[in-house]
């Protein structure tokens, strides 16, 4: 029988860099996943599923997620699916949790994301292998040259500057140091954004993401679940994926998210938004590279063509704002691979849940969204629409 | 005395890609100094890299083209920071509208002084003219296009 599908769960671990990483790959995932049951009010023996994340090749595994399940300490006979859709995994590590519990077969189901570049000793060079193999790997570009691409593009189309681009940097930062599981919590102004190493142009060292190593979990819930709980759960309203043609060259205009912009249409009329700038209370983007978060604004309805870092500056997607963008500081603080992929849908959760870290929590929020992206060009996106669904209203 | 906290890990492995029919002839269009599109009969779009099939209509594409080895760079960056295995920067990749195709080619792309970072960007504005330079040994590969120079 269809049931709709709720968050009542959510465990993030603190980050830091590989270096200074001491938990391996597995206790951060046990810690996150124990952390995820523990915050829904679940015991492990009710789950009754888990959706397990990681990209091969890039974590010197193969089906790495079987293994790490395995040995969760959740139970013996726990059933298992593992993602592997590349930079989209974790975004989509809900939406598959979703559609088990939607389609009534399952009643508690466990997403779970790890850090997928703890220990790739160049992860560029591992990137590269993720581009489309004989006519594009051979060029030399790993994530962060393809990044890029769109960047460059952006710029070329409204004349956006490094300055312009760098606040936007520095916007995240001043959001991170505020957020306790982020990875970058220090400030940092645009001159030192702007003179920052350059790595592909436009986009200099401080531009893009950093290479972390946490973990996420979810528990995607039935609203019979979500009603025995005395606290608010994150219904999820609607949720949708979109894909480009996996070619680099096969984006027609890298200055605007066109995927983005038709999956949102999609998401929007299955969930009745109307007025996105109005509706939002709060809005996680998966942004590791400094263009992308103004492009998704745009692409997202917020604002037109161009004027995304604009709104930025205009203090809207600030706590505070009308529209609290990131207040988890975002992939661009904090990326540790799949965990990162799955934060937007993490944190959106624990808005409308009432349940973010106090000093990022949204007040009142009670509508969210939460988006991902993934593939060498980010040729794939997701987007889910989380409502607060309180105690009461629960049937 | 602390305690162990890496091992290293290595991969090495080869392997053989079959390129199939599609693909196979866009090599040998190459090796013979040619650059070969096909087009979907349904929305008449040209794809270069040739497909075998239409991503958006779901049909086998059909009709073969040989594009000019010229057109405009739409986009591009400047690799200064490279990776391991990869071309030693700085280079420049971008991604070419050859005239008739409806895909960009993604291709390395010369003529740039890399002196100065905060002039590069505007030697090659956006559609700056840009020509295919053919590697003396072609071996049916995208590098037999040794890059692309800037045209005129």
């Amino acid at each position: 029988m269809a049931q709709r599908a709720a968050v009542v769960g959510v465990g993030i671990t603190d980050a830091t860099s590989p270096r200074k990483q001491t938990r391996s790959h597995l206790e951060l995932c046990q810690e996150a996943a124990w952390a995820a049951v523990e915050h829904a009010g679940i015991s492990p023996a009710e789950l009754d599923g888990v959706v397990v994340g990681n990209i091969d090749g890039f974590e010197g595994t193969v089906l790495g997620g079987k293994h790490i399940t395995r040995l969760l300490g959740l139970g013996p006979h726990l059933p298992m699916v593992v993602l592997n859709t590349g930079g989209t995994t974790g975004g989509n590590l809900m939406q598959v949790a979703a559609r088990m519990v939607r389609a009534g077969t399952h009643q508690r189901v466990l997403c779970l994301g790890g850090p997928t570049f703890f220990g790739v000793r160049d992860l560029q060079s591992a990137i590269n292998t993720n581009s489309p193999m004989i006519v594009e790997q051979p060029l030399g570009m790993g994530g962060f040259h393809m990044g890029a691409f769109a960047a460059s593009a952006y710029q070329a189309r409204h004349g956006t500057t490094v300055e312009d681009l760098a606040s936007v940097v520095v916007a995240d930062h001043q959001k991170a140091a505020r957020n306790p599981y982020a990875h970058l919590r220090y400030t940092l102004t645009e001159t030192e954004v702007v003179e920052g190493i350059p790595l592909s142009s436009p986009l200099t060292q401080p531009m893009v993401c950093p290479v972390s190593t946490s973990a996420a979990a979810m528990v995607v819930a039935s609203d019979d679940v979500a009603a025995a709980r005395r606290t608010p759960s994150a219904l999820i309203r609607a949720m949708g994926t979109s894909s480009d043609p996996y070619l680099g060259g096969g984006k027609g205009d890298f200055a605007v998210m066109e995927n983005l912009a038709a999956l949102a249409r999609r998401v929007y009329a299955l969930a009745d938004v109307r007025d996105p700038r109005a509706e939002f209370d709060v809005v996680e983007v998966f942004a590791p590279y400094v263009h992308m978060q103004p492009m998704q604004l745009e692409a997202l309805g917020f604002c037109g063509p161009g004027e995304g870092i604009d709104l930025i500056r205009s203090g809207a997607t600030d706590a505070g704002g009308d529209l609290p963008t990131n207040l988890s500081g975002g992939p661009k603080c904090t990326n540790a691979g799949v965990a990162g992929e799955l934060a937007p849908y993490a944190y959106t959760a624990l808005q409308v849940m009432g349940d973010a870290p106090e000093a990022i929590q949204v007040p009142g929020a009670r509508t969210g969204l939460a988006h991902g992206t993934g593939g060498s060009f980010f040729q794939f996106e997701n987007l889910a629409v989380f409502s607060q669904l309180t105690p009461q209203e629960q049937r | 005395m602390t305690s162990p906290l890496t091992q290293t890990v290595h991969w090495d492995l080869t392997y053989d890609v079959h390129l199939g029919n599609t693909w196979g002839r866009f090599m040998q269009g190459l090796r013979e100094q040619k650059i070969l599109a096909n087009t979907c009969p349904d929305c008449s779009r040209t794809f270069v890299p040739p497909q075998a099939y239409c991503e958006a209509c779901f049909v086998r594409t059909e009709q073969w083209t040989e594009l000019p080895a010229e057109g405009d760079l739409e986009v591009f960056t400047v690799v200064w920071q490279g990776f391991t295995g990869g071309p030693t920067p700085p280079y420049a990749v971008g991604g070419i509208r050859l005239a008739g195709a409806d895909t960009l080619l993604m291709h390395v792309v010369t003529g740039l002084d890399f002196s100065d970072p905060s002039t590069v960007r505007d030697q090659l504005p956006h559609g700056s003219r840009v020509r295919a330079v053919w590697a003396e040994d072609r071996t049916g590969q995208i590098l037999d296009i040794s890059h692309f120079e800037p045209a005129g």
